[in-house]
C-alpha cells in the first residue's frame, strides 16, 4: 500500500468512525425518547417496543459499524492516535444539537469545540503507527 | 455512589480499549475490505479471547455509565469521563508499546479538556 492510499484509508476510517458514532448516539437517544417508562414487570412488552423502534434499531446498527471500523483501524493505527482523532464526534454532536435541536452553544462550549479541533489537528500531525515493528501482515 | 460508578465506567472502558487494541494488533494490518475479508474479520473479532474480553469490558462501561446517569447529572457524568483520554494515552505506552510524543500528548490533553468544556 502506497503512502497516498494509506492516508486516504485513514481519512475514510476517521470520517466513518466520527459519523457512525455521532449518528448512532443521536438515533439511540431519539429512540429512547419515544419509549414508555420502564417497568420490570413488563419487560417483554418493553423489549418488543424497543425492537420495533426504528430509531433505536438504526442507532444500534450504526454502533456496530462504529465498533467494527474502530477495531479494524487498530490493526494499522495506535490506540493513542485513533481515540483523540475521533473525538471530533463530541464537537459534531454539539453543532448538530445547535442546528437540529435548537440547543444554545455557550462560550465555554465553543471553547471546548475549538480545543478539541486543535487537539485533533495536533494528533493528526503525528505518525499513526509508532510501534517499534511495522504492522504485521494479515494472517 | 457517583464516584464508584464513575470509576467503574472509566476503568472498564480503559481496560476494554487496551485489550481490544492488543487483540487487533495481533490480527495484522487490514488492507482490503472485500466481503469475504469482512466475514473473516467478524469471525476473528467474535472468537479472539482478548477482543471478546475487551467488548465485555466496554459493555460493562456502557451499563455503568447508564447507572452513573441515574445518580448524577449529565453535566457531571460526561466531563468526568474525559479523564479516560489521559488514562488510555498513558497506558497505551506501557501495555501496547506505542510511542506517545509530546505533540500527541498535547493533542490528547486538548481533547480531554475540550470534552470537559463541551459537556460541563
Amino acid at each position: 500500500m502506497g503512502p497516498a492510499s494509506i492516508e486516504l484509508r485513514n481519512r475514510i476510517f476517521i470520517t466513518l468512525l466520527v459519523v457512525s458514532n455521532t449518528l448512532g448516539n443521536l438515533f439511540v437517544a431519539l429512540g429512547m425518547n419515544a419509549m414508555p417508562e420502564f417497568h420490570p414487570g413488563r419487560i417483554l412488552e418493553y423489549a418488543a417496543a424497543i425492537l420495533s423502534n426504528g430509531w433505536f434499531v438504526g442507532g444500534v446498527a450504526l454502533m456496530i459499524v462504529w465498533m467494527v471500523a474502530q477495531l479494524s483501524m487498530f490493526t494499522w493505527a495506535d490506540l493513542s492516535y485513533v481515540l483523540p482523532m475521533t473525538a471530533s464526534s463530541y464537537a459534531l454532536t454539539a453543532i448538530l444539537g445547535k442546528f437540529f435541536l435548537g440547543d444554545k452553544i455557550s462560550l465555554a462550549r465553543w471553547s471546548g469545540i475549538a480545543l478539541i479541533s486543535f487537539g485533533v489537528l495536533l494528533v493528526s500531525e503525528t505518525p499513526p503507527w509508532t510501534h517499534s515493528l511495522p504492522p504485521k501482515e494479515e494472517q | 455512589m457517583r464516584w464508584i460508578w464513575l470509576a467503574i465506567t472509566v476503568l472498564s472502558s480503559t481496560v476494554g480499549d487496551l485489550v481490544s487494541a492488543k487483540g487487533m494488533v495481533e490480527h495484522g494490518e487490514i488492507e482490503h475490505f472485500k466481503p469475504r475479508r469482512i466475514a473473516r474479520l467478524l469471525r476473528y473479532i467474535l472468537t479472539h479471547r482478548l477482543i471478546v474480553t475487551g467488548i465485555a469490558f466496554n459493555a460493562l462501561s456502557f451499563f455503568s455509565f447508564l447507572a452513573l446517569l441515574s445518580v448524577a447529572e449529565l453535566s457531571f457524568s460526561v466531563p468526568a469521563t474525559a479523564v479516560s483520554y489521559i488514562l488510555k494515552t498513558a497506558l497505551s505506552q506501557w501495555y501496547l508499546g506505542e510511542h506517545v510524543s509530546a505533540r500527541r500528548w498535547l493533542g490528547a490533553a486538548c481533547v480531554a479538556i475540550g470534552v470537559y468544556l463541551i459537556a460541563v
